[in-house]
């Protein structure tokens, strides 16, 4: 804890996700952003972060590990390849660690669905933007209808995926298919992505098949409508534009406008991983915090 | 006059005129009747490329291990190309293809994406493989960038670029602007994708040539999605009566192609009413068959979903906006018979 009451937070990474999570942090009441590192000061990221008055080292996580007092919570918005390096550095130390590449390091997290896992875990993993927007839909449907397979495809616009996600596209894509199994409890799942070269860009999208007898207009709408409900409370720009089943096949499809922030509308993709990282450090935080004050009085 | 090499999609986006369902018999003939024409490379595979089998853009009859097996047994003298569009196919759909001998492989990424072939490039560099950067949807981008976009995919490691007229849009003055800005920024041989919506592959396929393109991708009948693509047995003497060499045997590139006519399709692809439309609108036309179903569904008028659906700049892959889009059309018609 920080002298402001709050959690010490570093996040490591000045990419779009990186830049964004540090924006968002540093409006919590409850997480204090403490330290963002990058590669190097030349990197956009870190120079814009800086200059809005947020505190920046680069050399990466070798700047986190030399400070004195140890951080409550790090972010990890670097790639996958790069996470189980930064996973074994952190270990002594007894900060949360939310990992928002897709490595699969950590116990992976979709906040409506298990969210409390981060209490229970240091290590969490975000698994990917199209996941945190398709598995709660796919959830809430599996949870009452049988599905033989689900079919994700998600499209988010060029400009919103930096150089990491483009080269880690095959760890997005398994990771996902693996949070899809593990979560929805269907076994044949496949996950495709779309980066679209439209100007202006499109908004991110998920579009979900499902194949299953039992599924009925009435019963799919109203898993999809209470999930989508639940996401907007930390994810406001969360919309379901399309929901049809016709003869055993369910067709829903959902974007996400990113809301506020400086990131543009379309890019829902940064948004809402971002939004369910922060979830899910301000809930741990909630619990850290009232833990604190009742040892303290 | 130079060499032109010769590609051959017909196995591969050919599938999707008949929804990747080629069987194993099929696809043994034609590629023993290609080889035979000495056409160098046979590319085959579902037609949106390794991995692709899905609701998306449709399931194929064969898994890709046994399309790529059926194809490598049937070639002595051409060599099997594979396509992979990455977030559609993995790198270990990539292993599995030089497993099988694939001798060409394409990556292929959106018109101004191709940092996204870097990862899948530079994997198939390290192994040695002949690897080609090739972009898609092409006419959404300008001649300049798509040169730069070139150079990054020779920068990954490409050996061979280019571009998919993947709408049939581009009129002949467009490709040569384009693959000559290609050609000025890199070193590396250039290839041409053309489709016939506005009735102009065996053309812009030639204006590729004159400005400077190498490798030219043709199907026989013009094999492919809609209205099709560049017919092969058209642009081969074409290119041979311009002094273009291609080393294919005529009389045998006939018979191969006369097979493909009777045994691959039940009717060569036409330039119908939906053809055009796609082509004017630049919007890829694999989008056809679904297109066609869920607008006959909800009662919408098809050619207004393509003009809706280039209106909002879809691309191959992006199948499942037509749903969206037959809605937001439908939704628009009633609000417009309440009004009146």
């Amino acid at each position: 804890m920080n002298q402001k009451g709050r959690l010490s937070v570093a996040v490591i990474g000045a990419g779009l996700i990186g830049v964004d999570l540090a924006t968002k942090i540093s409006r919590s009441d409850r997480l204090g952003l403490e330290l963002v590192v990058g590669r190097d000061e030349s990197t956009p990221g870190l120079r814009r972060l800086a200059k809005e008055g947020l505190p920046v080292a680069a050399n990466g996580i070798r700047s986190l590990i030399e400070r004195d007092t140890p951080f409550d919570v790090v972010f990890d918005a670097t790639n996958a390849l790069a996470h189980p390096e930064h996973a074994k550095l952190l270990s002594p130390f007894s900060a949360l660690l939310v990992d928002l590449t897709p490595s699969q390091v950590g116990r992976m997290v979709i906040p409506t669905v298990n969210g409390l896992d981060a209490l229970s875990h240091r290590n969490v993993n975000m698994v990917s933007c199209g996941g945190q927007a398709a598995i709660p839909v796919l959830h809430a449907v599996a949870r009452n209808h049988p599905i033989e397979y689900a079919e994700v495809v998600t499209t988010a616009a060029g400009p919103s995926i930096g150089r990491s996600t483009r080269l880690n596209l095959d760890e997005y894509i398994e990771t996902t298919q693996d949070a899809v199994r593990e979560f929805s409890g269907i076994e044949d799942v496949k996950v495709m992505v779309n980066l679209s070269p439209a100007r202006p860009p499109v908004t991110f999208r998920v579009a979900i098949s499902l194949l299953g007898e039992e599924l009925s207009q009435e019963s799919v709408r109203a898993a999809v409508d209470s999930a989508a409900q639940e996401m907007r409370a930390f994810v406001g720009g969360y919309t379901v534009t399309a929901c049809t089943v016709n003869g055993g096949k369910a067709f829903i499809a959902v974007e996400v406008d990113a809301s506020g922030d400086r990131i543009p509308r379309y890019a829902g993709n940064l948004d809402i991983i971002n939004s369910a990282a922060l979830h899910v450090a301000e809930q741990y935080a909630a619990v850290q915090l009232s833990s604190a004050y009742a040892e303290t009085s | 006059m130079s060499h032109v090499l010769i590609h051959d999609p017909t196995l591969r986006d050919g599938h999707h005129a008949v929804g990747h369902q080629l069987d194993a018999a099929q696809l043994r003939a034609y590629a023993a009747a290609a080889d035979a024409a000495g056409i160098p490379v046979v590319e085959v595979g579902h037609g949106n490329g390794l991995g692709a089998s899905s609701l998306q853009v449709g399931r194929a009859r064969l898994s890709d291990d046994e399309m790529l097996s059926v194809v490598r047994e049937a070639l002595t003298h051409s060599r099997m190309g594979v396509f992979m569009l990455p977030g559609w196919g993995r790198a270990q759909d990539l292993d599995k293809a030089i497993a099988h001998g694939a001798d060409v492989v394409r990556i292929g990424t959106h018109c101004t994406e191709a940092d996204l072939a870097e990862r899948h490039l530079g994997h198939l560099s390290e192994r040695g493989v002949e690897a080609h950067g090739v972009l898609l949807m092409s006419h959404m981008a300008g001649p300049e960038q798509l040169a730069e976009q070139c150079a990054r995919l020779v920068e990954f490691g490409a050996c061979g670029v280019g571009i998919l007229d993947s709408s049939g849009h581009f009129l002949p003055a467009d490709v040569t602007a384009r693959v000559a800005a290609i050609r000025a920024a890199v070193d590396v041989p250039v290839m041409f994708h053309g489709h016939n919506n506005l009735g102009m592959a065996v053309a812009n396929s030639v204006a590729a040539v004159e400005a400077g393109a190498e490798i030219i991708d043709a199907c026989a009948r013009g094999f492919g999605a809609g209205a099709g693509n560049t017919q092969l047995e058209v642009v081969v003497p074409v290119l041979e009566r311009l002094g273009h060499t291609t080393g294919i045997d005529l009389y045998r590139l006939l018979d191969a192609t006369d097979f493909a006519g009777r045994e691959l399709m039940k009717v060569p692809p036409t330039i119908d009413s939906l053809g055009v439309v796609s082509g004017l609108s630049g919007v890829f036309s694999g989008f056809k068959t679904r297109v066609l179903e869920i607008s006959g569904r909800e009662g919408v008028d098809p050619r207004d979903v393509f003009f809706e659906l280039g209106r909002r700049q879809a691309v191959a892959g992006q199948e499942d906006l037509i749903v969206d889009v037959v809605a937001a059309l439908r939704s628009a018609a009633r609000d417009q018979e309440r009004h009146a």
